[in-house]
Formats: structure tokens, C-alpha cells, sequence
């Protein structure tokens, strides 16, 4: 990928995943247009192949607009990490509509409206690849995470669904499914000594890492995966097969 | 890097086996020795480093030692275990020997290899493996019974070594391809048959064309690098979204 086949937008860009995404593609010169909530050391930080823009995902107006002055700003948006997400485990008696439509907004509509912001562009090219975020638990379970769980299982309908109806176009649409990571979702809110636990569960002996997750989604994002679409990517040291 | 390569005389082997010379030496091990030679010399001339092997994987015996020579050659860390075949009989025509064939071929010959270059490796500490199933392993199609038990069991293997390897530091995926243009896709076809395969086929992938070998081997050669290393033990397909599940 070249600063001429246009920009990258990654949401959540501002931590975990969606940050090393950011690093990785501005280290081998593809531009990045860097969105998030909470932008952390992005913040301010504009530089010749980064924009970044603070928004809401569930801000669809602010969507249209930041894939707009992407591609005022790049030429093109070449593709797009969807990494936006939250993780507020609870037991299942205990959720209110609240916290149901805080993880459907961001997890899944959020995705949507993303997509929806940048995929016209791709069309007029003919050309681009989207990689949403599912998770291991939408395929495996674990307590209290009921609400996260059934975001993240729509994704993956979403992602089939779309890539489906773009398939004949040149775009590309796929999901990672990531095992636990150590990223600061999860450590927000276990402790350290299930994170322990987690690695020790896992065949690999460890947790995943941000760049492991990252590593998959810049190889999706390229043509190296040109054949590949629909599908959903399990980075998960092989805990879960499925 | 050693990558041995199994089936790598023509089609999604061949494909890999060019790809895989820019970061690594390659064995290629072949039923079809002149096959093996021509890719191994294609390989040579543009400064890679390469050996032939001419070898049937339903010989348990040859596939050890063509895998010792390889391995003396400089130690194997990457297999790509490709070897396969294509028939297509509607059930109640599947013979014994030709049913026997399929999942021999598939799931005997598979194991074969694995089990030599994972002897080697295991001391070593470090490998990564790719096997090649197919879209057929999770999907049914009529007339390809034989086929599609076989690439499932390769898929269940997979999953088997995956785990039984992943504390020597090994990992082992497969890949699930759709339809690819190779030169399975004419086997035992008429040329007419071919054409029409072709068709049905742009209609039937969601990306409207049939995908090509390099294509292919480009996911094999992102599951058998670094880039790679938390994933095992998954099903891997560069189908064009023939099947997504």
C-alpha cells in the first residue's frame, strides 16, 4: 500500500488495536485517517499521513463528514478498520437498556454507520477492503458478557451481509475475531490475575497482543488478501477452532 | 528458511513455491518429477534457492526419505502439505479403490508428511505448518462425496496437531480454498467441460471470478510467516466468499 491508493480510516484509533493499526501503516507510509472518542497520544498530532479526527461513531453526521475531508485531504480512502468498541461485563439480570444500547451504538451500529461513511467512495473506485472487529465471544461464551456477545456476533452478519452485496464491486469485507488481548478493554476491567488465568488457559500459554490482532488486519487490508472476503479471521492462539 | 512443499509441481504449490523463494529456500516434492525439476529450475534462474523431489504421498516409506533429504539439506521450519486430487463421481459410482484413493491421497498422505517434518521439528522447537482442505470441508456438493470427506478429515487433523504441537512452539493451520483456476480444474475435463466448470463457477463466487493460484498462495505464505504467529488451528479460505461461516 502507497500514499497513492489513498488512506486508511481506523476507528478506535486512539488505543489497543486500533492504535497499533495506526503505527503499522503510518511505519510503511500508507496514510491514516485516525478517528476516535478519545484520541489519546493522537491527539493534536497531525503530521503529512495522519489526520485525525475526535468523534463518536454513533455520530453518523460526524462519520460523513470525517470520511469526506478524508478524501478531500488523501484522494481516496483505500480502506478501513472498524476497532471502535467497549467491553462492560455484567451479569445478565443486572443489564439495563443502558448498557444494551451503549454496546449495540458503538459495537455494532457504529460499525454500520462507518462503513456506510466510506464504502460510497469506494465504489466510485471500484476498489477497498473493510475489516471489522467480532470477538472469540461470539462463537464462545463466557459470563456476563451476554449484551458484548450478541454486538459482536451481529458483526459478524454484518460483515457476510456486506461483503455480499460488494463482492462484484472490488471491495472486500472482513472481521478478526480476537482472543483475549492485552489491550486496555479487557484490562479496564479484569484483574490482573485473570488476565493470568486467561493466558494460562490459552494453547499458546499467552494472551494476544495488539500487534498480533493488527498484524492480521494490514495483511486483510492488502492485496495480498485479494481473494479473500466474507470470512472471519479466529486470532486466538487456537483456543477457540471455531 | 526451509519451506518443503508438498504437491508443489503445478497449481496453488507451484504458485506458493515461487512466491515463498523470495524469503526462503524450497523443496518441492512432487508425484511428478519433471513437474518438481521445472519449478525448482524456474526458481534457480531467478536466484532462489531450490530442490526437486520426485515422491507419492501415498508411500509412507518414500515421503520419510525424501523428507530426511530435504531436512539435511537445512533444517525444514515450514511445510506447506498440498498434495492433492480431484474426482468427481456421484455416489453410488464411488468404487472402493477410488473412495480409498481420495482419503489416502488426502488425509493418509497429509499425515505422512506431517508426521516426518514434525519429527524434525519438534526438537527444534519452531515451525509453522499449512495444509491445504478446501471450501468442500464445511460445505456439501453432490457428486464430490469422496472429496469432501477428504478435506474435512484434512481440516480435523489440523485441528488435532494444533493443539498436540502448539508447546513445541508449532503452528498448524489450514486453508480452505474456493474455486481456483489450476490445473485441477481441468483434470479430467474436456475442454468444453473446462469452459463450462469456469462458468458455473464466476456464477455461483460472490466476487464473480474464480481466484487465482498466487492469490492463494499469498494467505499461505501470511499463515506460514511471523505475521502470523497467534493464529492455529483455524480454517483458512481465499474463496472469493463462497463460503463464509
Amino acid at each position: 500500500m502507497s500514499s497513492s491508493n489513498g488512506a486508511i480510516v481506523v476507528t478506535g484509533a486512539g488505543s489497543g488495536i486500533g492504535r497499533e493499526i495506526t503505527r503499522l501503516l503510518l511505519d510503511q507510509g500508507t496514510p491514516v485517517s485516525a478517528w476516535d472518542i478519545n484520541l489519546g497520544d493522537l491527539e493534536g498530532h497531525n503530521s503529512p499521513n495522519l489526520m485525525v479526527r475526535r468523534l463518536d461513531t454513533r455520530d453518523k453526521a460526524a462519520l460523513d463528514k470525517a470520511a469526506a475531508e478524508t478524501v478531500e485531504r488523501f484522494g481516496a480512502i483505500a480502506g478501513a478498520a472498524t476497532c471502535a468498541g467497549i467491553f462492560r461485563p455484567k451479569p445478565f439480570l443486572e443489564l439495563t437498556q443502558q448498557d444494551w444500547d451503549d454496546h449495540f451504538g458503538i459495537n455494532l451500529r457504529g460499525v454500520l454507520f462507518t462503513c456506510q461513511s466510506v464504502l460510497p467512495y469506494m465504489r466510485e473506485r471500484k476498489k477497498g477492503s473493510l475489516v471489522m472487529f467480532s470477538s472469540t465471544l461470539a462463537r464462545s461464551s463466557k459470563p456476563r458478557t451476554g449484551h458484548y456477545a450478541a454486538t459482536k456476533g451481529g458483526v459478524l452478519g454484518l460483515m457476510r451481509v456486506m461483503a455480499l452485496e460488494t463482492a462484484k464491486e472490488g471491495i472486500r469485507v472482513n472481521a478478526i475475531s480476537p482472543g483475549i488481548a492485552d489491550t486496555p478493554m479487557p484490562n479496564a476491567v479484569y484483574e490482573s490475575g485473570t488476565m493470568a488465568d486467561r493466558a494460562k488457559a490459552n494453547p499458546m500459554g499467552r494472551i494476544g497482543t495488539a500487534n498480533d490482532m493488527a498484524q492480521t488486519a494490514l495483511f486483510l487490508l492488502s492485496d495480498e488478501a485479494s481473494f479473500v472476503t466474507g470470512q472471519d479471521f479466529r486470532v486466538n492462539g487456537g483456543q477457540d477452532p471455531f | 528458511m526451509h519451506t518443503l512443499i508438498t504437491g508443489g509441481g503445478s497449481g496453488i504449490g507451484r504458485a506458493t513455491a515461487l512466491r515463498l523463494a523470495k524469503r526462503s529456500r524450497i523443496s518441492i516434492a512432487d508425484k511428478s518429477g519433471a513437474n518438481a525439476q521445472a519449478v525448482a529450475n524456474e526458481i534457480r534462474a531467478s536466484g532462489g534457492k531450490a530442490d526437486a523431489y520426485e515422491v507419492d504421498v501415498l508411500d509412507g516409506a518414500a515421503v520419510r526419505t525424501v523428507v530426511a533429504k530435504a531436512d539435511a539439506v537445512e533444517p525444514i521450519d515450514a511445510l506447506f502439505n498440498n498434495a492433492g486430487i480431484s474426482v468427481r463421481t456421484e455416489i453410488a459410482d464411488i468404487s472402493g479403490a477410488e473412495w480409498d484413493l481420495m482419503l489416502d491421497t488426502h488425509a493418509r498422505g497429509m499425515f505422512f508428511v506431517a508426521q516426518a517434518v514434525l519429527r524434525n521439528m519438534v526438537p527444534r522447537k519452531k515451525g509453522a505448518i499449512v495444509q491445504t482442505s478446501s471450501d468442500f470441508a464445511v460445505m456439501g456438493v453432490p457428486g464430490m462425496a469422496a472429496y469432501c470427506a477428504a478435506k474435512c478429515a484434512i481440516y480435523s487433523l489440523t485441528k488435532a496437531l494444533s493443539l498436540e504441537f502448539v508447546q513445541d512452539g508449532i503452528r498448524v493451520n489450514a486453508i480452505g480454498p474456493g474455486p481456483i483456476d489450476t490445473p485441477i480444474l481441468a483434470s479430467n475435463r474436456t475442454e468444453a467441460e473446462y469452459r463450462d466448470a469456469v462458468a458455473r463457477n464466476e456464477t455461483r463466487v460472490p466476487m464473480g471470478r474464480l481466484g487465482k493460484p498466487d492469490e492463494v498462495a499469498a494467505v499461505v505464505d501470511f499463515l506460514l510467516s511471523e505475521r502470523a504467529s497467534y493464529i492455529n488451528g483455524q480454517l483458512i479460505h481465499p474463496n472469493g466468499g463462497t463460503v463464509m461461516w
